[in-house]
């Protein structure tokens, strides 16, 4: 279970003259086993409530904690994919999926096992001798995915995985994500501007809104699972659109709000 | 054209590059390969006219023929290799250290607030400071033997390949620190697998400067306190007025600089081959 109690956190700009107040007393619960996403506005601190969860950056205020304990910094069983791909240019595919477990330790033999089979499960297995500058935005996604699922985490944080992906590998990424998640019910943290993805993909939607951060609404969604099998009729179904259209109403009220609009 | 492309599209690049190969081969490489050679060339023409017909003083000029008639002789009597091979293991011996000392130096001042806060007064200093006034300390320290020759090499190589590597710890991208951190890599491996790698192309660029500083410092410290090496052999061919000998050095020297350089660039793109790619 994953316990945000009360964090703001304030950027000061290097000169120390700027504050900007990127969250503000934000509380949430997130059980275990559950798949969340966070819906908001650009710049509204969703990058940032995750890096702080992951134990990246401290917050200014509040704190985090997850089974009990308080995070005071990244752990094993947390892995994160960014927003912005953040591969190391110098490795190929499999070595940027193979750095976490390099780095914990694990034995040759294992890791080429476990790399080969994170990169077939993001779909390519075929592109692991390939260069990170050789790769298209959504492959490079993909692989930043495949990098947190090879160490086999029970929290996921997940920065806009499908954000470069064009709309059809989206949606195939989407099913694959339900069933491996199906799989394994890892608690699921999934950062994402499209409203249909998060009603299709959550348990809950969480939405942000802008200066300061802070959460405007909590949405549970009751669809029933699995929700792969037959995704057309999930997303046609009412209860479906309903959602959509209540998420993207409030949604809506927040982008009309903001300052640069 | 338009049909061969739309049937057989994986071949469609071949007939195209061969109808325009020698255009784009000139424009691509042609024109600065012919203006490389040909200025060097025209220069070298220039030079042995120059003397032939009696422009220039051969006596202070030389010309390329005398001077590749006096490299052949001393390579085929042997006698230029005891200077080269001296004049090599200081410069070897002086750029290694320079390097296995310089890039750890570098890579902690670049990661380490302390240690960066402590030691940059005495880079800011080594480096602003005419490294060759040294020499002379060197020598009442530790003789006039080799070390005290490649003390100097070091002194001048080591400063360029800390600064450089230095500098190529900063640019490291931050972000990618951030991941190796979330995924628990602790310091030594983000020095080991993010770092070092990031500062790669900075370290290897620090290299090429630091071969042309030794070649220098070498010169110097063989015209000051040597009786062998190509510091010695141009010295002591200008007190002689042989000026075709000291074109002989100063050519060994610069061939073997830009050997040295070449093998580094390649090096470089065989090591850090993402720089080259990404833009072309
Ligand atoms: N390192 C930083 N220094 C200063 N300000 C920052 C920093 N990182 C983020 N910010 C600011 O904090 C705010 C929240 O940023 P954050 O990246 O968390 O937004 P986000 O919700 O993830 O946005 P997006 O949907 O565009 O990714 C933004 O206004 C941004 O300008
Ligand atoms: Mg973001």
């Amino acid at each position: 279970m994953i316990e945000i109690r009360g964090v703001s956190h304030r950027y000061i700009s290097g000169d120390e003259t700027k504050i900007f107040e990127a969250l503000s007393n934000v509380s949430l619960k997130i059980e275990s086993g559950t798949f969340v996403s966070f819906l908001g506005p650009s710049g509204c601190g969703k990058t940032t409530l995750l890096r702080i969860a992951n134990g990246l950056i401290t917050p200014s205020d509040g704190e985090v904690w997850i089974d009990g304990e308080r995070v005071d910094g990244p752990a094993p069983d947390r892995a994160m994919v960014f927003q912005e791909f953040n591969l190391l240019p110098w490795r190929t595919a499999r070595g940027n999926v193979e750095f976490p477990l390099e780095v914990q330790g694990m034995a040759r033999a294992e890791r080429d096992q476990v790399v080969t089979r994170a990169l077939a499960q993001v779909g390519l297995d075929r592109f692991g001798e390939f260069y990170p500058h050789q790769l298209s935005g959504g492959m490079k996604q993909r692989i930043g995915l495949a990098r947190a699922l090879s160490v086999g985490p029970s929290y996921l944080f997940m920065d806009e995985p499908f954000g470069a992906l064009d709309p059809q590998i989206r949606e195939m990424m989407q099913l694959e994500l339900m069933k491996l998640w199906d799989s394994d019910r890892k608690t699921v943290v999934f950062v994402t501007h499209s409203v249909d993805e998060a009603v299709f993909l959550s348990d809950r939607v969480i939405m942000f809104g802008t200066s300061p951060g802070r959460v405007i609404a909590d949405i549970a969604i009751d669809l029933p699972r699995p929700r792969w099998t037959d995704d057309e009729a999930i997303k046609t179904s009412p209860k479906f659109i309903q959602f959509r259209n209540d998420i993207w109403r409030q949604l809506k009220r927040q982008l009309v709000a903001m300052p640069d609009a | 054209m338009s049909q061969t492309t739309a049937t057989v599209p994986a071949k469609s690049p071949a007939p195209q590059r061969r109808r325009s190969g020698v255009a784009y081969w000139w424009r691509r490489s042609g024109l600065i390969t012919v203006l490389r050679f040909g200025g060097i060339t025209a220069f070298i023409a220039l030079w042995e006219i120059g003397a032939r017909a009696g422009w220039l003083d051969p006596l202070f000029a030389s010309s390329p023929a005398l001077i590749v008639e006096k490299l052949v002789q001393m390579v085929m009597d042997g006698s230029i290799w005891p200077h080269v091979i001296a004049s090599a293991q200081i410069a070897g011996l002086g750029f290694g250290l320079s390097v296995l000392v310089g890039v750890p130096m570098g890579l902690l001042m670049g990661r380490s607030e302390t240690i960066r806060a402590t030691l940059e007064p005495f880079t800011i200093a080594l480096n602003a400071s005419p490294q060759v006034a040294f020499l002379p300390l060197l020598i009442i320290w530790l003789g006039i033997g080799l070390t005290s020759k490649v003390a100097l090499v070091f002194l001048g190589s080591f400063i360029i390949m800390v600064i450089n590597t230095e500098a190529g710890v900063t640019q490291v991208d931050k972000r990618l620190v951030e991941t190796a951190h979330s995924f628990m890599a602790n310091e030594r491996q983000i020095m080991m697998k993010i770092i070092l790698p990031s500062a790669l192309p900075y370290i290897i660029a620090g290299m090429r400067l630091a071969v042309g500083r030794t070649l220098v410092m070498v010169v110097v410290a063989e015209i000051y306190a040597s009786t062998k090496g190509l510091g010695y052999l141009i010295f002591q061919a200008g007190g002689l007025y042989d000026t075709a000998q000291v074109f002989v050095g100063v050519f060994v020297l610069a061939t073997a600089g830009v050997l040295l350089n070449g093998l580094l660039r390649w090096a470089e793109k065989r090591l850090a081959p993402w720089q080259h790619l990404q833009n072309g």
